[in-house]
């Protein structure tokens, strides 16, 4: 891959995400800001770009969405295939609720 | 109070049998809804097109406490939890939004709603009443339901110490039937 492919995906993968973030905020917001992971702040911030805001964050060469789970254990049980499944991604699940949201600075 | 206004009252009807089709009974109803009791039956008959059980509610903490319903529970906690510390959801709103995440969760990973909104709602109110608290697995750091004045610095979750057979029950119910026919 060259660089300027890797800086393509990555523009594309920004625009995807803020389009579908944007998109689950106006649906429903409690939801949204849920499966985001971001605080209510963040969340008014990333609702109310224009498109052409969007367009503009999106077309950087770093990703906008970084990893959520800084955690050993929790990243074990999410790609654990080895026992029962359900109930560790249950078990993940539980963990992941708790995990404090992204905020602004 | 009861709602005079007519728009009032449309909402309430809406908000009443969307929980009815959740798995409300009729006392969470008359708990959370301002409509009159023979609105609420009648509404109740209408959606699921049976006469709502009888009895009283469940009013034991200790269905909380056996291995599944522990873990659902503190499921379905953990998703009340974040709604109210990271959205302006409050209530009755963030207990049917956290039902909703955690019908999800039971649908996406194959698994039973053991879970009833009634229970749900049952749930939160023990918590607010302080007869169940959560208490953090010394092992993996998740927060658990508990009984009240449980000792928990030792705490260790079902999910780290899985019992022997646990969630065994039914799947052995099952093989027995087919072994019968």
């Amino acid at each position: 891959m060259t660089n300027a492919e890797i800086t393509n995906e990555v523009r594309d993968i920004n625009l995807a995400y803020m389009m579908l973030a944007q998109q689950m905020l106006r649906e429903d917001r409690e939801a949204a800001v849920f499966r985001l992971g971001v605080s209510e702040e963040i969340a008014d911030v990333i609702e109310r770009l224009t498109p052409g805001q969007v367009l503009r964050m999106a077309s950087s060469n770093m990703l906008l969405c970084c990893f959520r789970f800084d955690d050993r254990l929790l990243v074990d049980l999410l790609s654990d295939h080895r026992c029962d499944s359900g109930i560790s991604r249950l078990h993940a699940a539980i963990l992941a609720a708790d995990k404090p949201v992204e905020t602004l600075s | 109070m009861r709602a005079k206004s007519i728009v009032n009252e449309g909402r309430e009807i809406r908000l009443a049998s969307e929980l009815v089709r959740l798995g409300a009974r009729l006392q969470l109803l008359e708990a959370e809804i301002n409509l009159s009791r023979e609105k609420l039956l009648r509404l109740y008959k209408e959606v699921k097109g049976e006469s709502p059980p009888k009895g009283m509610l469940p009013f034991s903490t200790d269905w909380f406490m056996t291995w599944q319903p522990n873990i659902h529970a503190s499921l379905f906690m953990g998703f009340h939890r974040f709604l109210s510390k990271n959205t302006r959801a409050r209530g009755l709103d963030a207990i049917v939004r956290a039902y909703r995440l955690y019908l999800e969760h039971v649908e996406l990973n194959d698994l039973e709603s053991v879970m009833s909104l009634t229970r749900a709602w049952t749930l939160v109110r023990f918590y607010e009443a302080r007869m169940l608290q959560l208490a953090r697995c010394r092992r993996c750091g998740g927060k658990f339901v508990a009984h009240a004045y449980d000792l928990t610095d030792n705490y260790v979750c079902g999910l780290c110490h899985v019992p022997a057979r646990a969630g065994k029950v039914r799947r052995a119910v099952k093989t027995v039937v087919t072994a019968i026919v």
